[in-house]
């Protein structure tokens, strides 16, 4: 009973602290038109793809000559398209209409979709651009015996049968299931995992010693 | 020893389920380009009116962007795990005697399981329902 109650009080601790996750949002820009009073189809859609393609790689005409384009932008640190930007072209008896639709999803694209498609039309008919923020860069994750991280998976010296793999956020997972937090500071580690253990970690970055454990690292 | 052990693993547990989100896809955006249409014989009036309905049918509402702009724009309303998950946009422009008119959607999948491009045939039927409808005349049983 007294374990169930220590659980629900973690569970509304956690919550209560690190809950507070940004809403995902889609945000969708669809006000900027230009009507060009000479030119062709055929001029509005190379200015589209150009415009486009100043910001987001790959613009691809959705039928060829139809005139409407767009492309969207891949977001490395979640591994999904969090921006896209079109540009309608349509001929008309004297020039042409264009019409700067954008969409991005936020919080995890780095910049709105108004920024985007204000940019995208300045340069499609000459005004200001302000430089968007960059695509965050993933995360690379460690490999091999570093000795600044405890990054893969580590095996009990004395018991084969425990294994742990600890992860790249200071997290670590025992065989059984069993979590747990890693630290290190040069060589000295400390492990949370059924208490705290204060272990070496060897000048090769293959060994955890101390604290009643000794691992090695599959490296 | 054994009970600290047992309270540390249920607290650390607790904590676990609290704080870590379940693994799922990350959210992708999708954007599409519905289909364009030219309309002769009708004024703009006409394609914002049906604009108009055809974004309210689908998210309960619809804005012009500016006054008399024919650049309409409407989105969900989100619920407490996500904020805007999908928004459209129709654009009318006048051409000649009639109107040309343009759908533009954006969904985040997931969690809207519809794909954008079947979010703007939703609107774009919806569209032409409304136009249909505007077109029909009324039918009035009069006696003298």
């Amino acid at each position: 009973m007294r374990g169930h109650r220590l659980f629900v009080a973690a569970l509304l601790l956690g919550t209560l602290c690190c809950g507070a996750v940004a809403l995902a949002s889609v945000d969708l820009s669809a006000g900027i038109r230009y009507v060009s009073p000479s030119g062709t189809l055929a001029d509005c859609s190379a200015k589209a793809k150009a415009a486009i393609e100043a910001y987001l790689p790959g613009a691809t005409e959705s039928e060829s000559g139809s005139g409407d384009w767009l492309a969207t932008a891949q977001n490395p640190g979640t591994g999904a398209p969090s921006a896209a930007a079109a540009v309608r072209c349509y001929g008309l008896p004297k020039g042409y209409v264009a019409t700067f639709i954008c969409s991005v999803q936020l919080p995890v694209n780095p910049y709105g979709a108004s920024a985007l498609c204000l940019d995208v039309a300045h340069k499609f008919y000459g005004g200001a651009l302000t430089p968007l923020a960059a695509m965050p860069t993933p995360t690379p994750v460690p490999s091999g015996c570093a000795t600044t991280n405890l990054v893969g998976n580590w095996t009990s010296d004395d018991n084969p049968k425990l294994t742990f793999k600890m992860g790249l956020n200071g997290d670590l997972t025992d065989s059984d299931g069993v979590s747990g937090n890693w630290n290190i500071d040069g060589s000295k580690v400390t492990l949370t995992y059924y208490g705290n253990h204060t272990m070496t970690l060897s000048p090769d970055g293959k060994h955890l010693h101390g604290g009643g454990y000794s691992l090695t690292r599959q490296c | 020893m054994k009970t600290l052990r047992h309270r540390t693993v249920l607290l650390a547990a607790g904590l676990l389920v609290a704080v870590v989100p379940p693994l799922e896809a990350p959210a992708a955006l999708d954007m599409a380009l519905g289909t364009r249409k030219v309309v002769e014989n009708q004024p703009v009036s006409a394609c914002n009116q049906a604009a108009r309905s055809a974004l309210t049918s689908v998210f309960g509402g619809a804005q012009e962007l500016g006054s008399d702009t024919g650049e309409w724009q409407a989105y969900n309303a989100g619920d407490t795990a996500n904020g805007v998950t999908e928004s459209a946009a129709v654009h009318c422009y006048p051409v000649g005697n009639g109107y040309v008119v343009t759908f533009t959607c954006a969904a985040q999948v997931p969690p809207v399981t519809e794909t954008a491009a079947a979010m703007c045939t939703k609107i774009s039927a919806a569209f032409d329902a409304k136009t249909t409808a505007m077109q029909t005349p009324a039918t009035s049983e009069g006696g003298r």
